[in-house]
């Protein structure tokens, strides 16, 4: 018996498991002897015959592998697009909601800006790294466990929508709406939690009274998650004279209490005031009261936002046909 | 050029797949080894590597349609297959519907419409 025969079947048997190989051995020897000899037969000196047979049979593992069936690829036709639909969803659910949890817990607990993203980054490449490899370490073992039933079966009730091509711009809305609604709320907590001015005796100073948390501050916070569920539902149905009406509701639930304890002096907490020396009640220059001007500000904006909620459900309703005509 | 001799040969191979199956089924109601069946088909025309061979024989054999044994006699062991009463089954109804798809392919080539 030459080497390189029994070398090529050593590469062939070992990939396959210990109680295939004495038959998998015996139907390679003989299918190398059998070509072996056809070519000694006619023409060729038995080495150059054997080098001849052996690079005609090809990769010795690919061979055994269509012996056993024993599949070439790491996740097949039949699991790919659930791989694929698994994966991406994990991921979009997952990385984010890490990220931004690893977010705000690093602001408030450590307080440093660039540390916390820093972390949140790291989080975000882990988790994205982790969870592509488990997902698919998963497939592919279902892939090479033989379960042939484990795939969902597709019906029409999966088809998805005609893409509504609003949608994509009203993303970025939606984004920028959590991420400023995150740091309104991370801001109330912060300046509770890690105020940054201290007193005379070194004690922390929040900003805001801290009677409040007896009930004002909880409202507003309740009030930035309804303002957050409501900014995912207008980037799922997009803006009509509901939603605009239901902004309406939101701007006044925050407006009118907000201005109501601002007037009454409630808003500030008076050590804050006085650590830092500044009274919005006290004219400052050009005659106009700090006070006063964030009156104003508050009014404009919130009538600005409610008025803009009236315009996009407008502007939406009148142009209702949008989908399929933007399809292309 | 070489684009479409490899689409050429791509549709060749997929006309092809099922043939050897039957090929196999049918030559072997006379029993042979592996190489001789091997060379028998390749004078035949009907082309197939060793290394695609070997396996599907295999295969064949797990299904219950091929049956295998070793002949010790001669000076190395060969392994002989023969097509099983369930193979014989096989390779008739796999014969009836490749006369069928001929037929059909002729009607069609002559433009007949049904």
């Amino acid at each position: 018996m030459t080497s390189l025969t029994d070398r090529y079947i050593w590469a062939a048997v070992r990939t396959v498991p210990e109680s295939e190989r004495p038959d998998l051995e015996l139907d390679i020897r003989d299918l190398i002897e059998g070509a072996v000899e056809a070519r000694t037969a006619t023409r060729h000196d038995p080495a150059a015959a054997e080098r001849d047979a052996l690079s005609e049979l090809g990769d010795p593992e690919r061979l055994a592998a269509d012996y056993v069936d024993r599949p070439l690829t790491l996740i097949g036709p039949r699991y790919y697009l659930d791989w694929l639909r698994l994966l991406r969803t994990v991921l979009l659910i997952v990385v984010p909601l890490a990220t931004v949890a690893v977010l705000v817990v690093q602001l408030l607990t450590t307080g440093s800006i660039g540390g916390a993203i820093g972390s949140a980054a790291s989080t975000a490449i882990t988790a994205t790294v982790h969870i592509g490899f488990w997902t698919t370490l998963l497939f592919v073992v279902l892939e090479r466990s033989g379960t042939t039933d484990g795939t969902v079966q597709w019906t029409v009730d999966r088809l998805p929508d005609v893409p509504d091509h609003d949608r994509g711009a009203r993303l970025s809305e939606f984004i920028a709406s959590l991420v400023f609604l995150g740091l309104f709320a991370g801001a109330i907590v912060w300046q509770q939690l890690r105020p940054a001015v201290r007193d005379g005796d070194g004690g922390a100073v929040p900003v805001l009274d801290p009677a409040l948390w007896s009930f004002w501050i909880p409202w507003f916070l309740g009030l930035i998650a309804a303002e957050a569920l409501f900014a995912l539902w207008v980037y799922r149905r997009g803006w009509s004279w509901s939603s605009a009406a239901v902004n309406l509701l939101l701007g006044l639930a925050f407006a009118v209490p907000a201005l109501l304890l601002w007037a009454g002096g409630r808003v500030l907490n008076p050590a804050f005031t006085g650590a830092v020396g500044w009274d919005p009640a006290v004219a400052a220059a050009g005659g106009w009261k700090a006070g006063g001007i964030v009156v104003a500000a508050v009014v404009i904006i919130a009538a600005w936002d409610v008025a803009d909620g009236f315009l996009r459900a407008h502007r939406a309703l009148a142009h209702p046909a949008r989908r399929l005509s933007a399809r292309r | 050029m070489s684009r479409d001799d490899d689409l050429t040969a791509g549709h060749l191979q997929e006309l092809r797949r099922g043939t050897v199956v039957l090929a196999c089924l049918t030559r072997l109601r006379t029993p042979d080894y592996g190489y001789s069946l091997l060379e028998s088909l390749d004078v035949l025309g009907i082309q197939v590597d060793a290394n695609t061979l070997y396996p599907l024989l295999r295969r064949l054999e797990k299904q219950g349609l091929l049956v295998s044994e070793w002949d010790t006699a001669e000076s190395r062991p060969r392994k002989f297959y023969r097509t099983s009463p369930a193979g014989d089954d096989l390779a008739a109804l796999l014969t009836d519907d490749w006369d069928r798809l001929t037929a059909s392919l002729h009607r069609l080539s002559e433009g007949q419409e049904p």
